[in-house]
């Protein structure tokens, strides 16, 4: 690997902060180095933290755009950094911030772990169904659309670009968010769980849940897994109006 | 610094820690569940090509049975794996994916009528029955004789994992994530808990709990060039190890995937070879036929990669920057299925290579080459799942070696094993839990607490000393190279001196900051020697073992020696100081086999140096088989008289199968 | 009783959430479909000087009754004025709960409205400003013509305009109706997903298109609408206050008197 061809000169702006340490103001600090054939902000970082300041806080995990660890605006977008690649910047001037909405640890590093957690357990993100199933039967047998629908809506990885690209859940921390939303779509639809329309709403029904969405439609551009989250949350939103 | 107290401690919350602490929580023991990152971001969400379960449902599937399973697990092992665990497992695994699917996995599922399939480069037409219709399909996966591999699309470890995670919160697990354990604590050979540094604030605690279950993962990390991720650096391995009692097995075997991408090493699911892709060079030619004429592009995993390595060595490779790769085509399985079954995939290609597999021709074709993906061996324990030597310490998951995959395991039999495992060795780690108490002095816990402490003062406080990047580079580079795909006498040796000689410097690595929490630094700093002494495990062990078996293969020992090696290798490392490991074996008892050494099938023939009972064995095993058959004794009547395994709950009933009902 | 309950504890006394916000949101969404829609006709409406004088007279007329009274009755205007008025209130209340409400909410949106820098969220921030902006404006205007209905016409508006110093406030007005309604049309149609059909990013698009077009339409008829009041009304300055008469009255006295009234 010592052949690689040495490209441009890249600059970029990290913003640092550690709020656990009453010194640390927050700040930008400038990188530079040399760009290489499919360089991505993983390989930028990691170097970053080898070579140049071993104290830059991030989090990879997957380094293949799978885990959803590595949400960061990237010159103000919401991307998972680990696949985002340098070439996509003509002028090779890359500010890096960490998410908005999130608890922030350190650095680039933010909690979304503890958001997603939290949001999983206010709408009881679990199949809900009274039936024991007897696991050495035949499973039950399941629409194949539907099974691919309710996967669909299963892809989502918990990266957290769309509650950061949603203005809603940056003006008001307690909104459940479009991530809420479509796993409350997704529950929704899965045949196994038995909960009603009237369940849901318990769960979502109200200015925090589902009525809260302004339709900024933010999320929907920026989800990096394409979820259909502009029509799962519409959906959602004509079943729970009618709930009577 | 704060003591914790808890029945179950569970270390990993990928799917095998999780599964786990769902059986602890349920049989009412107050279950911790500790991750380095959020639980749902672990490796196993990696996963995409899909889970081994024999459900037969599918056309291509029809006609398997956990005995069908129960072969090609042990064949691919290449007789290394304990054949024991290898039947608790496959007759578990149906029942997995079935509890999955209560528990809302969307299991991609059978359509009734026509589809069509790529196999072996020609369209062929499947016609799905009527009465399948909704079941659970499966994939064709290498090493496999029906296809088995059930999935969501590509990204079935994503949903097996949120089931799983879904279910623990359901149960109100009590899950904390950014919390790394350090060591174990443990007094008169029984293991009580962990010593486990917050990640946000630095903090050491001590977590005591009556039983502790390690399922941290692989050690892929110990390589450069591996499809794993950056997290799997085998910390929870090196803890079991660093007790001095616990030992861990097999740790030579290290499994290489045919098909990541070039250079991110990113992986390309082995679905894309089992929906039909294929492997060409250069020319554009197709090779593998011509070295596995019966299993192609789909042979097992060892021997895939390594006739790639071969072919590259033949000058046949395809030059780039980043060194010699070869090309994987998927576009002839054309754009819609792609588009359907393979999208993560597209995705990766297109993200980090921008190619897009759909696009007809070589435009399509995707760079490739062999990297680690795998680790088989792990802490060794029983088939309960307990330490053979550290009672109290439970393993599943890929941390352990139960041993289920011997020298290599199959595609889709990992993520298979992570579940089944969660609940057989959590049952008996709940069972374990139920009727221990913790009886240690608080003395104890203090003194492993002061000891981390202390350690990581030292750490801070070397004025200088070289930085801890490069030395783990350098190991990682060792790895690739000498303890690759193909090894020798000469690399491991040398290897295993370098190495020694990386351990001894990393214990004087100096960190810049000096700061106690926030310190990626720090982190490494600790981490480093403990995946020193792994990876010195798995060169020592390598050099060691003189035979070629599974993914271990030896250039200049190019036989499987069933004479000789026959065993697993157990390692300890007793001795803080020391910079190897001690090494010893256990023998596996083919008398007791169901399934005696012999041919696997693939591969070339004629390279194995056979024990002499292993024929002895097969007489024995056909006698009686042939006996049982004439007095009509059934399939699982036989398999008992053969060789009797236990399996907690009820996971012993049989499977029912479309058609076939429970026969 | 169970309204106490609920104030306080925030569950219904049959331990059920409220209702109220699906119905709330409904009615927002009601409202302002309504407002939308009526903002289109009402365009269409005092563009009609645009046509003649006499035209604009003539629908005047006729929502002062002409259909069925022969005497002008401009309490039929300030009737529908009044309710048009009370269903702007309603939407705007209603509106009231999407508003930024402190000055922490008011930075973070506007920072990240300039840094994501995405199409509608932008266009959000702009119908929260032209919102709070009619919360005047609108209410002004809908006052006026609530208590002067009789004073709607080719000259009393084109008075009112001019003479009476509306201009500014209507370009004002103009521009913030316009982009605040074609923007919630949009809005509420993907809210619903009600052209969604089979690729609902596409119709998306589609309809974003259709709102731009919606908007430059009526802007453009708008301000052309406005400078034809304000030229009548220049022309008219030293008439303040004379009322328009159907040019045919005008022209030809004698022959309405045979006709016995206008139309
Ligand atoms: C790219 C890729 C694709 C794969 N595809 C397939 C496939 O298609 N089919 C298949 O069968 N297998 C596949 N595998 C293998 C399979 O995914 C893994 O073997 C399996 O998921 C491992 O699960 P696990 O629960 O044992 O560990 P992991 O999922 O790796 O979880 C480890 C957990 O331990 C935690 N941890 C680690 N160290 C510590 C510590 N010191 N303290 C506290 N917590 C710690 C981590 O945070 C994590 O929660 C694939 C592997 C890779 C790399
Ligand atoms: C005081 C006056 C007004 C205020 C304060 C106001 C405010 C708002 C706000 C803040 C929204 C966004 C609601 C949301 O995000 O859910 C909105 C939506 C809307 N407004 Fe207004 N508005 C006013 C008058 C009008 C008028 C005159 C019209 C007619 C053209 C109108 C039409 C709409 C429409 C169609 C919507 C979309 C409804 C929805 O999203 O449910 N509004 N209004
Ligand atoms: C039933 C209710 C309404 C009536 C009867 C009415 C009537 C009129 C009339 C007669 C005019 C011409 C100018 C004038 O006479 O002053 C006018 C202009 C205007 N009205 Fe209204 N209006 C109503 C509601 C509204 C509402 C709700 C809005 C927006 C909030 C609005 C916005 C405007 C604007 C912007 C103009 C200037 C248009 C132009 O000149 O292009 N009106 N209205
Ligand atoms: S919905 Fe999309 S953007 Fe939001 S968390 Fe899930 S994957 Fe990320
Ligand atoms: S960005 Fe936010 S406001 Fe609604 S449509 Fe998406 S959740
Ligand atoms: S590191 Fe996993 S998505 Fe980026």
């Amino acid at each position: 690997m010592s052949n690689i061809t040495k490209g441009r000169e890249l600059t970029f702006s990290i913003l640092k902060y550690n709020p656990r340490d009453p010194e640390s103001r927050p700040r930008f600090v400038e990188f530079k180095m040399y760009e290489t054939t499919g360089m991505t902000l993983f390989i930028v970082l990691s170097k970053i933290r080898e070579e140049m300041d071993a104290d830059l806080s991030f989090d990879f995990v997957c380094r293949a755009g799978i885990c959803g660890s590595c949400g960061m605006l990237v010159n103000g977008k919401p991307l998972l950094a680990c696949r985002t690649l340098t070439a996509d910047y003509p002028d090779g001037n890359i500010q890096i911030m960490p998410m908005p909405a999130f608890e922030l640890i350190k650095d680039l590093s933010v909690n979304t772990g503890k958001w997603m957690d939290a949001m999983s357990m206010r709408v009881e993100s679990w199949i809900h169904t009274n039936e024991v199933h007897d696991i050495s039967a035949l499973e039950d047998k399941v629409d194949p659309d539907i099974a691919d629908e309710t996967f669909e809506l299963d892809r989502c990885i918990e990266c957290g670009l769309c509650i950061t690209s949603c203005g809603t859940a940056l003006m008001r921390p307690d909104f459940i968010g479009p991530a809420g939303l479509n796993r409350v779509a997704r529950f929704q639809i899965d045949p196994h769980d038995n909960r009603t329309n009237e369940d849901f709403y318990e769960l979502v029904g109200d200015d925090d849940g589902i009525f809260g969405c302004m339709t900024l439609l933010a999320c929907e551009d920026h989800c990096p897994k394409h979820l259909p989250l502009q029509q799962k949350i519409a959906y959602m939103r004509r079943k729970l109006v009618s709930v009577k | 610094m704060k003591i914790i107290y808890c029945d179950a401690l569970v270390i990993g919350g990928g799917l095998a820690g999780l599964r786990a602490a769902v059986a602890t929580q349920t049989s009412g023991l107050n279950t911790i569940v500790l991750s380095l990152v959020p639980v749902k971001r672990s490796h196993s969400a990696a996963a995409q090509g899909g889970m081994q379960a024999s459900l037969g449902n599918a056309k291509m599937s029809q006609g398997d049975s956990e005995d069908v399973h129960f072969i090609d697990t042990v064949k691919g092992s290449d007789w290394g794996c304990d054949q024991d665990v290898a039947r608790m497992f496959v007759n578990t695994a149906p029942k997995a994916i079935r509890e999955l699917a209560s528990w809302g996995v969307p299991w991609t599922r059978v359509r009734k009528g026509v589809h069509e399939a790529v196999i072996n480069t020609e369209k062929t037409t499947i016609v799905e029955d009527d009465e399948a219709h909704g079941l659970i399909t499966s994939r064709d996966f290498g090493g496999t004789k029906k296809w088995r591999t059930c999935y969501t699309a590509d990204a079935t470890g994503h949903t097996m994992l949120f089931g799983v995670a879904n279910e623990a919160m359901k149960h109100k697990v009590d899950i904390r994530d950014r919390k790394e354990a350090l060591s174990l604590i443990h007094e008169n050979s029984v293991c009580y808990g962990a010593i486990v540094r917050d990640l946000i604030t630095g903090e050491l605690e001590a977590y005591v709990a009556k039983g502790t279950l390690i399922s941290t993962g692989g050690y892929g990390r110990l390589y450069q060039t591996t499809t794993n991720a950056v997290i799997c650096e085998g910390t929870g391995q090196a803890a079991a190890l660093e007790t001095g009692i616990a030992t861990l097995g097999n740790m030579e075997a290290v499994q290489f995937h045919p098909t990541p991408i070039v250079p991110s090493g990113i992986l390309l699911t082995e679905g894309c070879r089992g929906d039909g892709g294929v492997l060409r060079d250069v020319d554009g030619y197709r090779f593998m036929p011509d070295y596995e004429p019966e299993k192609k592009d789909l042979a097992s995993r060892d021997v895939v990669s390594r006739r790639m390595m071969e072919h590259i060595r033949k000058g046949k490779g395809v030059p780039s920057e980043f060194g010699d790769h070869l090309w994987l085509d998927i576009s002839i399985l054309g754009r819609e299925h792609i588009e359907k079954n393979l999208r993560d995939v597209q995705e990766i290609a297109e993200q980090f290579n921008g190619i897009d597999p759909a696009d007809e021709g070589a435009a399509g074709w995707l760079p490739v080459r062999p990297a680690q993906h795998y680790s088989m061996g792990g802490i060794r324990t029983n088939a309960t799942g307990e330490s053979q030597t550290l009672s109290g310490l439970f393993s599943c998951g890929e941390a352990a070696c139960w041993d289920m995959h011997g020298f290599n395991r199959l595609g889709g039999n990992s993520v298979s094993e992570t579940v089944v495992a969660g609940m057989i060795v959590g049952s008996y780690f709940a069972d374990y839990c139920d009727t221990h108490d913790t009886v240690i002095s608080t003395k104890t816990v203090h003194k492993e607490l002061k000891k981390q402490d202390s350690y990581l003062d030292e750490i801070l406080s070397r004025a200088d000393g070289e930085d801890i990047f490069p030395i783990k580079k350098r190991m990682q580079e060792i790895m690739d190279e000498d303890v690759g795909i193909f090894r020798n006498g000469d690399g491991l040796k040398n290897a295993v001196d370098e190495l020694q000689e990386l351990l001894t410097r990393s214990k004087k690595a100096v960190v810049k900051s000096k700061a106690r929490a926030g310190n990626p630094e720090l982190e490494e700093a600790y981490r480093v020697p403990r995946m020193l002494k792994l990876a010195l495990c798995v060169a020592y062990g390598g050099l060691l073992r003189t035979e070629s078996r599974g993914a271990h293969y030896r250039e200049d020992y190019l036989k499987r020696d069933d004479k000789n090696w026959l065993n697993r290798t157990l390692t300890t490392w007793a001795d803080e100081d020391a910079t190897l490991p001690e090494v010893n074996y256990e023998e596996l008892d083919i008398m007791k086999m169901e399934i005696p050494p012999a041919f696997r099938g693939y591969g070339a023939k004629g390279m194995t140096v056979e024990h002499e009972l292993s024929e002895k064995r097969q007489e024995e095993v056909d006698a009686l088989k042939e006996k049982f058959e004439a007095e009509g004794k059934d399939r699982f009547e036989i398999q008992d008289a053969l060789m009797e395994y236990g399996l907690p709950k009820n996971y012993k009933d049989t499977n029912e199968r479309l058609g076939v009902g429970r026969e | 009783m169970s309204n106490i309950i609920e104030g306080y504890l925030g569950v219904t006394p049959d331990t059920r959430k409220s209702r109220l916000p699906a119905r709330l949101d409904w009615w927002q969404s009601a409202t302002g479909l309504f407002l939308g829609l009526f903002m289109w006709g009402h365009m269409f409406f005092v563009s009609t000087i645009l046509i003649s004088k006499d035209f604009m007279y003539q629908v005047t007329r006729f929502f002062e009754g002409s259909f069925i009274f022969d005497e002008p009755k401009p309490i039929l205007v300030s009737m529908i004025v009044f309710i048009v008025f009370a269903i702007f209130i309603v939407h705007a209340a209603l509106a009231l709960r999407k508003f930024p409400t402190n000055y922490r909410q008011y930075k973070i949106m506007k920072t990240h409205t300039v840094v994501l820098n995405h199409d509608d969220t932008k266009l959000w921030f702009v119908q929260a400003y032209t919102g709070f902006a009619m919360f005047f404006l609108g209410s002004i205007h809908l006052y006026t013509v609530m208590t002067q209905a009789d004073k709607i016409g080719p000259y009393a508006s084109a008075d009112r305009v001019v003479s009476d110093w509306m201009w500014p406030l209507y370009i004002l007005l103009l521009l913030a109706v316009e982009l605040h309604g074609s923007i919630g049309l949009y809005r509420l149609a993907v809210k619903w997903g009600w052209f969604d059909g089979k690729n609902p990013k596409a119709a998306r698009k589609r309809l974003k298109k259709i709102k731009w077009a919606v908007t430059v339409f009526f802007l453009t008829l708008g301000f052309v609408t406005l400078a034809a009041y304000i030229k009548i009304g220049i022309e008219h300055k030293d008439n303040y206050g004379e009322r328009y008469h159907p040019s045919k009255i005008v022209k030809m006295p004698s022959c309405c008197l045979h006709q016995g009234g206008v139309v």
